[in-house]
């Protein structure tokens, strides 16, 4: 069969990527331009600010994409863009590019869900094993997902409130770490020791998170111990955070694993570069004799080439979308 | 010789193509804050009407606000996204300028409302800018001196057109939206 390229646009939060993926699973050329910096100064995301970096910068990351890669965009198959869940305004900016494209160089145009472009970053220089189990770990999402075949997704259990991404960051905010949080709580929780008492999250037995009874106990223990006027060990009570957030993220997955009959598990989204998640992970795994896929670090955050991967089925079954698309800040995958 | 107007900064999208020295086809579309699903549609209901491909336009004009933030962003990266790909010239207005261009005059105050405020822009007779451009809340708005002051203008797009012949054209990588208005988080 014919190779097929297909160039992918993300601009979904404060990354504007694109990439050029062949046949779902190579990347031929691959560009993220993140605003990490600038949104620092704020302590988040700001949407209107990540709206108007997009707009500046999407025809330069397209030329450094095409710069990079081995075919010129007249020869690509395709155009696929993140359409939903996002930052809405951020998202148009994508959608409305992509739709120029495709418009220009006569492509079909693919729209992508974010969260089903994070579950196929799996898929690059490898292959999604079905039936599957992932576990999605982000900002927006703590979702556990069954997938029997390409693009047949059943959602298991999610977080009830806060996804564990957003925990991660609030838990930084508050022991005075800079944005991103998660890294930098990953950080310092390896200097130190599991030594103040958590409240363990849901202990039942269905597959739903929930992370708010963990962040307002940290936020509350570090409010109180301030009030009496004593020190925080930062890093035992970052490393006491982390130990219960994922333990119950690693529990629920082997209640599933259990439960049903997969061959594989693969973990999506930007927590799933938190290397403590992934150790943890596959030591669980690895009592059941499941494989454990994670992506590339580089595909773990968001990323263009996960979109490119995501578009592959959709392209080989047809499914494109007219020029009416528009992006939404909400979807739902099932 | 094919030029493609496309001004979104409110709402009403308006995609014009001219041909040579001439209108060829308008379209202007009404949206209820849906700039998204609407826009490319209109320009592809305008090429398919010049009987044209979007390859053969020439040269583009863009109308890069103030007005709608999601309005000049959805205008401003498809205008710009064609004249880096196409590697055609862009030329850049800015809403009240073309407000100005259309209405004959001396000395002029332009102005653009949107929900909370105004955009003023002040032109001599040459159409070139006096100063630089203001965002003012209706209530500061209400206290100003209105001497010269011109809000409702119909847009003439020939003489935008006239007045983009004699205009440079950017660098599609430079073409962005004029906001004026700061957010939040900046003030």
């Amino acid at each position: 069969m014919k190779d097929v390229f297909i160039l992918a646009i993300e601009t979904s939060c404060d990354e504007t990527s694109m990439a050029i993926v062949k046949n779902g699973t190579t990347v031929d050329s691959f560009t993220v331009l993140t605003q990490m910096d600038t949104h620092a100064k704020y302590g988040g995301v700001v949407p209107e600010i990540a709206s108007r970096m997009h707009t500046e910068n999407i025809t330069l990351v397209l030329e450094e994409t095409l710069k990079k890669s081995s075919i010129t965009i007249e020869k690509v198959d395709a155009i696929a863009v993140t359409y939903a869940p996002g930052l809405l305004g951020s998202l148009l900016v994508g959608v409305e590019f992509a739709k120029t494209l495709a418009l220009l160089y006569k492509k079909p145009l693919i729209a992508i869900n974010h969260t089903i472009g994070h579950i196929y970053a799996n898929n690059i220089d490898n292959k999604l094993e079905f039936p599957l189990l992932a576990m999605v770990v982000s900002g927006g999402h703590t979702d556990l997902i069954e997938m029997k075949r390409d693009y047949h997704f059943k959602i298991l259990g999610s977080t009830m409130d806060d996804a564990i991404g957003e925990c991660y960051d609030k838990v930084a905010r508050v022991l005075g770490l800079p944005y991103p949080g998660g890294p930098n709580v990953e950080r310092l929780a390896a200097q130190g020791k599991y030594t103040y008492k958590m409240p363990r999250p849901v202990l039942d037995n269905t597959y739903n998170f929930s992370f708010s009874g963990l962040k307002s106990a940290v936020i509350n223990l570090v409010h109180n111990e301030l009030q009496r006027g004593n020190e925080i060990r930062k890093e035992d009570l970052a490393c006491s955070f982390q130990t219960t957030a994922i333990e119950e993220v690693v529990r629920k997955v082997e209640l599933a694993i259990k439960n049903t009959h997969i061959k594989s598990l693969i973990l999506a989204g930007g927590v799933s570069a938190s290397h403590y998640l992934r150790e943890e992970m596959k030591k669980m795994a690895s009592k059941y004799k499941v494989s454990v896929n994670i992506p590339e670090k580089k595909y773990c955050t968001d990323n263009a080439a996960m979109i490119g991967a995501a578009a592959y089925p959709l392209f080989l079954e047809k499914r494109f979308v007219d020029f009416q698309l528009n992006a939404s800040s909400q979807a739902n995958i099932e | 010789m094919y030029t493609l107007l496309i001004d979104t900064h409110s709402n009403k999208i308006n995609i014009v193509l001219f041909e040579n020295e001439k209108i060829l086809v308008k379209k202007e579309l009404e949206t209820e804050k849906n700039h998204s699903i609407t826009t490319m549609p209109v320009l592809i209901e305008v090429l398919k009407n010049g009987n044209i491909e979007i390859s053969n336009i020439n040269e583009i004009i863009v109308i890069n606000g103030p007005g709608s933030f999601t309005g000049i962003r959805i205008g401003v990266t498809i205008a710009k996204t064609l004249a880096y790909t196409l590697n055609i010239p862009i030329k850049v207005m800015s809403s009240l300028l073309i407000k100005a261009v259309s209405f004959p005059h001396e000395e002029i105050n332009i102005v653009e409302r949107e929900k909370n405020g105004v955009f003023l822009g002040k032109f001599d007779k040459e159409n070139q800018l006096q100063g630089d451009y203001k965002y003012v809340s209706n209530k500061e708005y209400k206290e100003l001196e209105k001497n010269n002051t011109k809000e409702d203008i119909a847009i003439d797009y020939m003489k935008i057109f006239e007045f983009a012949k004699k205009m440079k054209s950017t660098n599609p990588h430079a073409v962005n939206p004029l906001y004026v208005k700061k957010i939040e988080v900046q003030k």
